[in-house]
C-alpha cells in the first residue's frame, strides 16, 4: 500500500544534500521529542529501561523518522497504528490545532492495554502537515496485574478506544476522570500521559521551526524521497538473497502446554513474505500476540539481519509482508487475553534467524534466551506500606559464525536490567547472588552467551506475592549449524519446590528463590573450537573442566590449567569416528 | 626577590603539548607548543617549560604554581595498557561489571561487541560479607571471612596482581567492610595499589561504581610513576612551585590526591577547553555559554547552566565504538558534561546506504590528512570542502606551514559530486553544511535533554576548524553571538589557569525528605567537608579562602532521574527541610514545567564541593604591541549559499586589527591557528582582550 501525497508530486525533487540535511534535522527533532518525554516521565521502565518509542509521520501517517530510543515492539507497532488506524479514522484535515488522540487498543496498537499510544497532529500555516506519536508503557492500567493469568481481555484492565485526549488544547476531562478511576496509581499514569503530550508538542514546535528555516510547506516531499530510498535499499538487500522458501519451527514453553512457532520466509526477487501458518492456536491465557506485534518483531528481526545500516521507517516495511492465521497464537482474535504478549512475541525472532541461516549464515545468530525474565514482587514492607517492584533480566544470546554470544544481554527486546542496589533500595528484597551461570552457553565452535543466576528472598518477615514470567524452562535455545543448545532456565525455591514459571505464588519469609536464566545456543561444531579458546573459557570459569572434555573434546589438567594435548587429540579423533 | 606571580599551565594532548605562562604582574602571556613525546610524555613537558621560560625571560623562581593536565590516563584506558588488576566483590556479585546493564547500545547490530571489563573474571574474587541498602550489616566480615580474604591475597600475590579494586554492595552507605578489607590487602600486598569503591565513586548502582573503581586501580600505578617523573623533572629545572593536577570536573588538585584518584583526571584537556569558553564568555558579560571546539577528528562542546559548567556523574571512557553512547566503560566520577561527535577537519565525506552524503566518523586524521594536504589523502574531507568554498587560504593554512593544494581537493570531490549528480562546488557546500548540521543536531538534542534553550546562548569557538564553522553551526541553532578568543590554539591550557583548586565528594544517602535523619546526615556532610578541606588545604589554599558548596540530587519517589539542587552549606536543621522542598520544586518546575503534586520527594545523593578562590586572569594581555592596520590584506571569492555565485570577500589578518575595528559580513579573518569566517548577515568587532565578537544582525530582536 503506497501513499503518494499531492504535494510530493507538486514539489520539485529535493537534491540529495538538502534531503540529507533536512532528514538529519528530522531525526534530531524526534530525539528532542523523546528527551522531553523521558525527562518528564514517572515510570521507571520508560526512563531507565527505555520502554518507549517516539516518531514523526507524514500527513498520511507514514512513519518517517523514529528516535534512537525504544523497543521494536513499540516502534514498529506505532508505525502500523498511525498509518492503518489513526490517520484513516481521523484524517489530519478533519482535526483542529490542539487536538490530540489516544488509544491503547491492543489489536490496532502495540498488543496490550498497558501501552498508551498518543498522537498529535501538527498544524502549520493553517494546515495539518505531520503527526508526532509516542507509545509508552503505563505503570498500571487497572484490571489484574501484569501477567499471563487473565482469561480474556476484559480482565486485563481499562480499554481506551481511539478518541480525543485533547480537543483544541482542552483536556477531555471525562476521559481523564475515567482513567483516574480505573488505575491504581492515577497520579503517575496521568503524569505520564502529560509527559507524552509534552513530547509531542516539543516535536511539533521544533518541526515548525525547521519548516520555517528551510521554507518548506510540509514534509511530504522529504518523506516521499526518504521512504523511496529506504525501500530501494531494503529491496536491494532482499534481492541479494536467492529466491526460495526458507522454513523453521521452534517449540516454546507456552503457559501450560508447549507451543509451536512455525515460519516460512518466501523470497521472490526483491520482496519477501513471512507466513506463520502452522503455529499453535491462541490460548485462554494472556500470552496471545496480535498481528501488529508479530509484524513488529518480524520486520525488526529481518532488518537487523539483512539491512542493519538502513533506517527503520515506513519504506523499510513496504517490501515485507507478514501473515499469520487468524486465531493463531501470533494473530489472536478479540477478546483474547494479551497482557503478557511479549513472552511469546519476542520468540518470532528465533525461527526467522534460523530459517535465514540456510542462505546467509554469516548474517544471523543462533537462538538465545529471547524472552526477558520479568520478576514482580508485591506485598507490605516493614512499615506496613504497600510495595510493588518489577524488574527485567536477560539470559544469554546466541553465538554467531565468528564470535561467541553475548552473556546476560536482552535480545530481541531493547530493555535494560536494573542494578541490585537500586532494587534493594526500592523494595524489601535481598539478593544473595547475581552471577554468570557457568556451562549455560551452548557449546559450539563459537559458544552461546551465558545466562545468569539470581538468588533472592524477602526480608520483611512477612510473605509476599511473586509473579513470574519466565520462559525457556522447558525448551532451551537451539544451536545453529551443529552448535549445541544452551541450558534451559529453571525456577525453584530453597525447599526444592518449583512454582509455575508463568503464574504467581506466595513467597514465605526465609525462603529463597533461585532463578537460573537460560543460555544462548552455540554456532558450529563444538569439537571444532580452538582448544586455546576452550582453555581460556575454563580459566575464566565460563565453562567447567568437565564440560571442556565432554562438550569440546579438550582435556585440561585442572591443577596446572594446561591442555593435555595427547588426550585432546584422542578425544577429538574418537568424536570424528 | 619579588613574590612569585607567574602561573604555568601544561596540557598534554594526543598530538601536541601546549604550555601557557601568565604573569599577573604585567598581564603578559607566553605560549609554547611542541609535539607530545612518546612513550614518555614528561620529556616534552620539561623541554617545553625550559624553552618557554627562556623565551619569556622568566626565572623559574617567579612561578607561583603549575597546573598540569594530561591524556595519559585516557590513553592508558583506551589502549588497555594499565596494571594487572583484580576485583574483590561481595560474594555472588563479582560479575556485576560483566553483566552490565544487560542492554545493547545498537538495536540493529547483531554482531555487537561490549567493552570487556578491565579486571578479567579469573581475577575477580568473592568475599563473604554483606551490608544492606540502609547500611545495616547482614553478614559481618568476621574472622572466618578475614581468613578467606588472606587466602585471596595469597592468590593475588601468585598472580602478580599490581592493583586491587574493592567494591562491596552498599558500601556507599556503610564503608566499614571495605575499610577492613583495604587494611588487610595493604598489609598482605605491600606496594600494590588499592582502590575502594566508597572512596573512588561513592554512589548507588554497583555496575558503574565497580567499573569506576576498577578503572581507578587500573591506572593508579602508571599515573603514580608518571607524576613522580614530572615532579622530579620540574624540580630539576629549578621550578620548586607546587604542581597541581587538572581534574575532569574543572578543578585542580594535589599530586597526592591525583595518585589516589587518578580516574578523576580522565578527559581533563576538554575540561580546560570548556573552562576557557566560560572565561571568555564571562569576560564579555555572557553567562549562557556554549563552548565549541572543533579540531582535526572530533568536535567537542559544553553548555553552561545558570552560569556554571554542568557536571555529570555518568560518563563513559574507552568506547568500543568511539561515538556510540553505551559502548564504553561507565564512570561515576564528576566530569564536565561534554558533547563529542566525530566531525572535524579531517572527517571524510562518503555516500551512505541510501545514496545520501554522510560525514565521518572516519577521519583522514593528520596523516595522510585531507586530500589538499598533498600527503597521499584522496578522499574528500571537511577541510577540502572549506578550501573549495574559499574559506581557507591555501598559502596561509597553519600560518603557512601547510601548503594546501586546490587541485587535489577538487580531484577528491569528483567522485562524490558525480555520484550525487551535483556540481563540485555545490557538493562541497553540502559537505560543509552537513557537518554544521550534525554538530548543531548534537548540541540541540543535548540541550533538549537538559531542558536548556540553546538559542539564548553565546558560542565560544576554538580549535583549528571551530572559527571556520562557527557561523554555520550557530545559524542552525538560532545562536546569535559568537566569541572567537585569542590564542585559540592553546585554549585548554589557558583554561587550566582559570581553574580553582577544588575537590568534591559525594555520598548516596537515600531518604524521603519527611524522614531524614538529620543527625546522621550532618555527620556524613561534616565528614565529606573535612575530607575535601584536607585536600584543598594541602594544595596550599589558606583555610579562610576555602568555600564549601552543597548540591543535593532529589526526585519524586518513584522517579529514576534526579534533579540537582544547590543548597546553602550549613548545619542542617528541621526548618531546612521545607526549604529543600521549595528549592527542589522551583528547579523541577523550571525543568519540566509542572510539579507532581502530592508525590513525596526524596533526596538521593549529597555532593560537597570544596574549593579555593577562582584565579583572576582577566588582566591577561595577548600578543606584542604592533602597528594596527584595519584594511584588508586581500580579497577572494567565497561561496556562502548553495545557489548563489561566490561573493568577493575581504580578508583581514587578525594580529593587525586595531582595538576599535569592526566590519560587516561577509569577511574573513586569518590568523596562524585558525580562520574566522563571518557569513553575510553577521557583523564582527574586536572586543576586550583581543576577542572577536560576531553578532547576527537581528541579535537585538
Amino acid at each position: 500500500m503506497r501513499t503518494k501525497s499531492l504535494s510530493a508530486a507538486e514539489n520539485p525533487m529535493i537534491d540529495p544534500i538538502t534531503l540529507e540535511v533536512i532528514w538529519r534535522r528530522l531525526i534530531s527533532v524526534v530525539d528532542e521529542q523523546a528527551a522531553a518525554l523521558i525527562h518528564s516521565s514517572f515510570t521507571t521502565v520508560v526512563r531507565e529501561a527505555g520502554d518507549l518509542s517516539a516518531g514523526v509521520f507524514d500527513r498520511a501517517g507514514n512513519m518517517v523518522a523514529q528516535s534512537v530510543t525504544g523497543t521494536p515492539g513499540h516502534i514498529n507497532t506505532m508505525a502500523n497504528c498511525v498509518r492503518n488506524f489513526i490517520a484513516p479514522n481521523y484524517p489530519i484535515d478533519s482535526l483542529d490545532p490542539g487536538d490530540t488522540l489516544i488509544t491503547n487498543d491492543p489489536w490496532e496498537a502495540s498488543g496490550h492495554l498497558f501501552d498508551l499510544t498518543i498522537v498529535s497532529p501538527v498544524f502549520y500555516r493553517g494546515r495539518g502537515v505531520a503527526w508526532f506519536a509516542s507509545t509508552c508503557h503505563a505503570v498500571d492500567i487497572g484490571g489484574a496485574t501484569m501477567g499471563g493469568d487473565a482469561r480474556s481481555l476484559y480482565e486485563e484492565g481499562l480499554a481506551i478506544p481511539l478518541m480525543k485526549l485533547f480537543r483544541a488544547g482542552e483536556p477531555n476531562q471525562q476521559l481523564f476522570d475515567i482513567i483516574r478511576a480505573n488505575v491504581r496509581v492515577p497520579d503517575q499514569v496521568i503524569g505520564d500521559i502529560y509527559a507524552q503530550e509534552v513530547g509531542n508538542q516539543v516535536g511539533a514546535r521544533k518541526l515548525i521551526e525547521m519548516l520555517e528555516e528551510y521554507d518548506l510547506p510540509d514534509i511530504e516531499a522529504v518523506s516521499a524521497q526518504i521512504l523511496d530510498r529506504t525501500e530501494a535499499a531494503v529491496r536491494a538487500a532482499i534481492g541479494r538473497l536467492p529466491d526460495g522458501a526458507y522454513r523453521n519451527t521452534i517449540a516454546i514453553d507456552g503457559f501450560d502446554q508447549p507451543l509451536t512457532i512455525a515460519c516460512e520466509i518466501a523470497v521472490a526477487g526483491d520482496s519477501l513474505s513471512v507466513d506463520y501458518a502452522g503455529s499453535s492456536p491462541q490460548v485462554d491465557r494472556g500470552i496471545n500476540v496480535v498481528l501488529n506485534y508479530t509484524h513488529a518483531y518480524t520486520t525488526y528481526t529481518l532488518m537487523a539481519a539483512l539491512a542493519p545500516g538502513i533506517p527503520n521507517n515506513e519504506g523499510a516495511f513496504r517490501p515485507i509482508e507478514v501473515r499469520a492465521p487468524l486465531g493463531s497464537i501470533l494473530n489472536c482474535k478479540r477478546p483474547a487475553p494479551v497482557s503478557a504478549r511479549h513472552l511469546i512475541g519476542h520468540f518470532v525472532s528465533q525461527p526467522l534467524l534460523t530459517a535465514l541461516s540456510e542462505v546467509v549464515p554469516e548474517q544471523v545468530i543462533a537462538n538465545g534466551s529471547a524472552g526477558l525474565w520479568n520478576t514482580m514482587m508485591d506485598g507490605l514492607d516493614e512499615n506496613g506500606r504497600e510495595f510493588a517492584y518489577v524488574f527485567f533480566s536477560a539470559g544469554g544470546m546466541g553465538a554467531a559464525c565468528d564470535r561467541d554470544g553475548l552473556s546476560a544481554t536482552a535480545f530481541p527486546s531493547g530493555i535494560m536490567g536494573v542494578p541490585v542496589e537500586s532494587i534493594e533500595t526500592a523494595a524489601p528484597l535481598l539478593m544473595h547472588r547475581r552471577e554468570l551461570r557457568a556451562d549455560s552457553g551452548g557449546a559450539g565452535r563459537f559458544r552461546g552467551g551465558l545466562g545468569q543466576i539470581m538468588e533472592l528472598e524477602i526480608i520483611t518477615g512477612a510473605p509476599a506475592n511473586h509473579s513470574c514470567m519466565y520462559d525457556r524452562t522447558g525448551n532451551p535455545a537451539q544451536g545453529l549449524l551443529g552448535g549445541q543448545p544452551g541450558a534451559a532456565g529453571d525456577l525453584r525455591l530453597s525447599d526444592g519446590s518449583r512454582p509455575h514459571p508463568k503464574s504467581h505464588y506466595v513467597l514465605q519469609p526465609g525462603q529463597r528463590v533461585l532463578l537460573e536464566l537460560p543460555g544462548g545456543g552455540g554456532f558450529g561444531e563444538s569439537f571444532m573450537r580452538e582448544p586455546g579458546r576452550v582453555l581460556a573459557d575454563v580459566r575464566q570459569g565460563y565453562i567447567t573442566v568437565e564440560a571442556a572434555e565432554r562438550d569440546y573434546g579438550v582435556a585440561i589438567d585442572a591443577a596446572t590449567m594446561t591442555i593435555d594435548e595427547a588426550a585432546t587429540a584422542r578425544l577429538r579423533r574418537e568424536n570424528d569416528e | 626577590m619579588t613574590a612569585p606571580t607567574v602561573l604555568l599551565a601544561i596540557d598534554i594532548g594526543g598530538t601536541f603539548t601546549d604550555l601557557v605562562a601568565l604573569d599577573f604582574d604585567s598581564g603578559r602571556v607566553a605560549v609554547e607548543k611542541l609535539l607530545t613525546t612518546y612513550p614518555d610524555p614528561s620529556l616534552a613537558v620539561l623541554e617545553g617549560a625550559r624553552s618557554l621560560l627562556e623565551r619569556a625571560g622568566l626565572s623559574p623562581a617567579r612561578i607561583r604554581y603549575v597546573v598540569h593536565g594530561t591524556t595519559l590516563i585516557t590513553n592508558t584506558l583506551i589502549e588497555r595498557k594499565g596494571a594487572r588488576t583484580a576485583l574483590l566483590a561481595t560474594a555472588g556479585f563479582r560479575d556485576a561489571v560483566e553483566i552490565g546493564n544487560e542492554g545493547r547500545y545498537d538495536m540493529y547490530d547483531l554482531a555487537l561487541r561490549k567493552p570487556a571489563p578491565l579486571a578479567e573474571r579469573r581475577l575477580r574474587f568473592d568475599v563473604p560479607e554483606r551490608t544492606l541498602a540502609d547500611g545495616r550489616v547482614w553478614q559481618p566480615l568476621d574472622l572466618a571471612c578475614l581468613a578467606c580474604l588472606r587466602q585471596v591475597c595469597a592468590q593475588l600475590r601468585a598472580e602478580r596482581v599490581e592493583a586491587v579494586a574493592i567494591c562491596f554492595l552498599h558500601a556507599y552507605t556503610n564503608p566499614a567492610h571495605e575499610l577492613a578489607a583495604r587494611e588487610i590487602v595493604e598489609a598482605e600486598l605491600p606496594g600494590v595499589a588499592v582502590s575502594a569503591s566508597h572512596q573512588v565513586a561513592p554512589g548507588m548502582r554497583e555496575y558503574p561504581r565497580a567499573s569506576t573503581t576498577i578503572a581507578n586501580a587500573y591506572v593508579q600505578p602508571v599515573t603514580g610513576r608518571y607524576l613522580e617523573r614530572v615532579e622530579e623533572g620540574l624540580q630539576s629545572s629549578g621550578i620548586a612551585a607546587p604542581l597541581n593536577i587538572m581534574l575532569s570536573s574543572g578543578g585542580t588538585t594535589t599530586v597526592a590526591a591525583s595518585r589516589d584518584f587518578p580516574i578523576r583526571l580522565v578527559e581533563s584537556g576538554p575540561a580546560g577547553g570548556a573552562l576557557a569558553g566560560l572565561h571568555w564568555g564571562r569576560l564579555l558579560g555572557q553567562t549562557d555559554v556554549f563552548a565549541f571546539d572543533m579540531g582535526g577528528t572530533t568536535a567537542k562542546a559544553a553548555l553552561t547552566r545558570a552560569g556554571e559548567l554542568a557536571i555529570s556523574h555518568q560518563s563513559e571512557v574507552a568506547h568500543v565504538h568511539r561515538f556510540k553512547r553505551g559502548s564504553g566503560l561507565p564512570l561515576m566520577t564528576p566530569m564536565i558534561e561534554m558533547i563529542e561527535i566525530g566531525a572535524g577537519g579531517g572527517s571524510i565525506a562518503h555516500l551512505n546506504a541510501l545514496g545520501l552524503p554522510a560525514i565521518g566518523p572516519e577521519s583522514a586524521g593528520s596523516s595522510p590528512g585531507p586530500a589538499s594536504y598533498g600527503a597521499g589523502g584522496t578522499q574528500p574531507t571537511v577541510t577540502d570542502a572549506d578550501l573549495l568554498l574559499g574559506y581557507l587560504n591555501p598559502d596561509y593554512f597553519a600560518g603557512g606551514d601547510i601548503q594546501l593544494d586546490r587541485q587535489a581537493a577538487r580531484a577528491s570531490f569528483a567522485k562524490l559530486s558525480a555520484a550525487l549528480d551535483l556540481p563540485l562546488e555545490r557538493t562541497a557546500w553540502g559537505v560543509h553544511q552537513l557537518v554544521n548540521e550534525n554538530m548543531a543536531a548534537a548540541a540541540r538534542v543535548h540541550a533538549a535533554e537538559r531542558g536548556l534553550e540553546i538559542r539564548r546562548y553565546c558560542m565560544v569557538a576554538t580549535g583549528g576548524a571551530g572559527p571556520v564553522h562557527a557561523c554555520g553551526v550557530a545559524s542552525g541553532l538560532g545562536v546569535r553571538r559568537i566569541i572567537i578568543p585569542p590564542i585559540a590554539g592553546v585554549a585548554s591550557a589557558f583554561g587550566f589557569l582559570t581553574a580553582p583548586i577544588a575537590f568534591d565528594f559525594t555520598r548516596s544517602y537515600v531518604s524521603r525528605l519527611d524522614e531524614l535523619d538529620l543527625g546522621e546526615l550532618n555527620r556524613i556532610l561534616a565528614e565529606l567537608e573535612q575530607d575535601g578541606r584536607r585536600i584543598v588545604e594541602a594544595a596550599g589554599v589558606a583555610a579562610q579562602d576555602i568555600s564549601a558548596r552543597l548540591n543535593i540530587d532529589m526526585r519524586y519517589v518513584g522517579q529514576g532521574y534526579e534533579v540537582r539542587v544547590p543548597f546553602a552549606m550549613d548545619e542542617l536543621q528541621q526548618r531546612h527541610i521545607a526549604e529543600m522542598r521549595r528549592v527542589f520544586e522551583a528547579e523541577y518546575r523550571a525543568f519540566y514545567g509542572q510539579l507532581a503534586d502530592g508525590v513525596p520527594i526524596e533526596a538521593v545523593n549529597w555532593r560537597i564541593l570544596i574549593s579555593g578562590p577562582q584565579p583572576r586572569v582577566d588582566a591577561a594581555e595577548f600578543g606584542e604591541a604592533r602597528t594596527a592596520s584595519d584594511s584588508p590584506v586581500a580579497r577572494r571569492h567565497v561561496r556562502f549559499a548553495p545557489d548563489q555565485a561566490p561573493m568577493e570577500t575581504p580578508v583581514f589578518r587578525r594580529e593587525r586589527l586595531s582595538a576599535s575595528w569592526s566590519a560587516e559580513g561577509p569577511c574573513i579573518i586569518e590568523e596562524e591557528a585558525s580562520t574566522t569566517v563571518v557569513a553575510p548577515g553577521w557583523s564582527v568587532a574586536v572586543a576586550a582582550s583581543g576577542c572577536l565578537l560576531l553578532t547576527r544582525e537581528d541579535a537585538q530582536a
